[in-house]
């Protein structure tokens, strides 16, 4: 019998051993950081996934309750580290509800429109890295793109392209000059030309359908079941987005379209994120055109410190101004909680307070961590080959998942 | 009727009230807290597990606040079932699949045992870890890095 021979590759399987263990990550290019997942393979098949974390522990939430609430927030950048702006507003929002104080108006709408570009961005990046996990790479080159210009307007605003810190508690950091505003609503005009592009390349493409279609199902019951929120329980055909059911920061002003899909593979929660990005670039608009004037810092002083005209003119606000960026501002004996909705689901900041400048407890609940560990769900009964897919489409951000 | 009003109806003799960010929130006893998530679950619909977590108040015998986070998918609401723990708890995973990660998590850096649990290992820190670290006893500072391969070489 010739040694090349086609011997049924069952047999050989058989006698050795009936699955195989590999290691995916924690290093791999798909893994989109530091993820690692050990599947149990049945030959292609894998019949179990093992998510394993925290090559990213960074011990942020400890490192929190060492910093005044201001110096924290620098920390909340790098969580979700392609969602800044979002945990900016989450850890903003936990902080005014200690101290239950009101944001002006340009304040608020002004955080509509970061975290709506934050989330375009961040999907594009999404979409972007997925497409090229499948052999899309073009797509990849033409998201960035496109992201990259967004980007820009940060670090025109900002300082900061990434690590922004731009949203703090009691308002934003500076106002928004007229000429940001125009210049963001030029690039917005932009953009859904650009979606097209992107979409050309992917949407219609035989090769990614077969790629994503019937891919990494899991039934809605299960993915609540398993605490994830965002984008994944809406291409399961929930329609739940905490800016629709509980709107915050301004977005019950606008009318916030819930995008939602039926199937619950990776084909749909891919489109799921391009209706998402349609509709952000729609509220950036809306958010730029409906722009009150006003401040943009809340004149609580207990949060703000008082303005600087009035340093030179009395004693009291400059003791105060002096004692606020000292030692912090110090929100009542308590306990908060925000979720907000950031590109991959239900972001949270639970804070507890004992009354000094420092907080007792910060906790983020991240919406990738629940996600992470669907994951092995979502893996099981998929090819190998899918496992790439359906990493892609989770598009979990290891900053957050470890903290 | 409220919340608060429909949690104190379920549990009369519970201490209960509304946090800053107004969810109300019940204490139950670190055994009943099982049984308590699953009437709130079942009873009043708040379905949809959102968080588990736990600060440390280390001035107190039974140090740890831990909470459960429900949302309710009809309601849009959020409320907390908290308990008050020295260290052990009954496992949730038994009702809640999501809760598996999320007690790990607490054991890992509180160090809450979880009774029942079916893999209770370290999720973020090593496997060797010996600490837990985000104990309010636990020092921030640094940890002695044993750089044998240097001490090898340069014989320092």
């Amino acid at each position: 019998m010739s040694p090349y021979s086609n011997a049924p590759a069952k047999s050989v399987a058989a006698t050795v051993s009936p699955t195989l263990k590999i290691n995916m990550g924690p290093q791999h290019p798909a893994t989109h950081g530091v993820l690692r997942l050990e599947l149990e393979l049945d030959r292609e098949t894998v019949i179990r996934c093992r998510p394993v974390i925290g090559y990213l522990h960074t011990g942020i939430e400890k490192t929190c309750e060492s910093k005044t609430y201001v110096q924290a927030l620098t920390l909340t950048d790098r969580l979700d580290y392609l969602n800044p702006l979002g945990n900016n507003l989450a850890f903003c929002l936990a902080v005014e509800a200690l101290f239950q104080c009101e944001i002006p108006e340009r304040a608020q709408i002004g955080r509509v429109l970061l975290a709506e570009l934050t989330r375009l961005q961040s999907h594009l990046v999404c979409v972007g890295s997925g497409g090229m996990d499948l052999g899309v790479t073009s797509l990849f080159l033409y998201a960035l793109r496109a992201r990259e210009q967004i980007l820009d307007l940060f670090e025109s605003l900002t300082g900061q392209r990434m690590m922004t810190s731009f949203i703090r508690p009691g308002g934003l950091a500076t106002d928004m000059p007229e000429e940001w505003l125009e210049r963001t609503y030029a690039v917005l005009e932009g953009m859904p030309a650009q979606l097209d592009d992107l979409e050309s390349m992917a949407t219609d493409n035989p090769f990614f359908k077969q790629r994503t279609q019937g891919i990494g199902i899991v039934s809605a019951h299960d993915l609540m079941e398993l605490a994830v929120t965002g984008p994944l329980l809406r291409a399961a055909g929930v329609a739940h987005d905490l800016r629709v059911t509980n709107p915050y920061s301004g977005y019950e002003r606008f009318d916030v379209k819930v995008c939602t899909a039926t199937d619950g593979d990776c084909y749909s929660r891919y489109k799921v994120r391009v209706a998402e990005m349609r509709h952000s670039i729609e509220l950036c608009k809306q958010a730029i055109e409906r722009m009150p004037g006003g401040p943009v810092k809340t004149s609580d002083r207990k949060i703000m410190p008082p303005p600087k005209e009035e340093l030179a003119q009395s004693m009291e606000s400059l003791i105060h101004h002096f004692k606020l960026w000292t030692e912090g501002m110090k929100p009542p004996k308590g306990e908060a909680y925000v979720g907000v909705e950031s590109p991959r689901g239900e972001l949270g900041f639970y804070i507890v307070s004992d009354g000094s400048g420092k907080p007792q407890r910060v906790r983020e609940r991240a919406p990738s961590f629940a996600a992470v560990q669907a994951m092995s769900k979502m893996m099981e009964g998929a090819s190998i080959a899918d496992a790439v897919a359906i990493i892609a489409s989770v598009d979990p951000i290891m900053g957050e998942v470890d903290r | 009727m409220t919340v608060l009003e429909r949690l104190t109806q379920m549990f009369p003799d519970a201490e209960h009230g509304t946090a800053l960010d107004g969810k109300a929130f019940v204490y139950v006893s670190p055994a009943n807290l099982p049984a308590a998530c699953r009437r709130v679950r079942e009873e009043l619909g708040f379905a949809r597990f959102v968080d588990l977590t736990c600060a440390d108040h280390l001035e107190r015998e039974d140090r740890f606040d831990v909470h459960v986070l429900l949302y309710s998918m009809t309601e849009h609401l959020w409320l907390r079932i908290k308990t008050r723990t020295s260290g052990t708890l009954p496992t949730l995973t038994g009702l809640l699949a999501a809760a598996d990660w999320y007690e790990r998590e607490l054991w890992d850096l509180f160090g809450i045992a979880f009774e029942g649990h079916p893999d209770l290992q370290r999720l973020l820190t090593p496997d060797d870890w010996a600490f837990h670290p985000l104990r309010r006893d636990e020092p921030l500072g640094s940890m002695p890095v044993d750089f044998t391969v240097t001490r090898e070489l340069y014989d320092t």
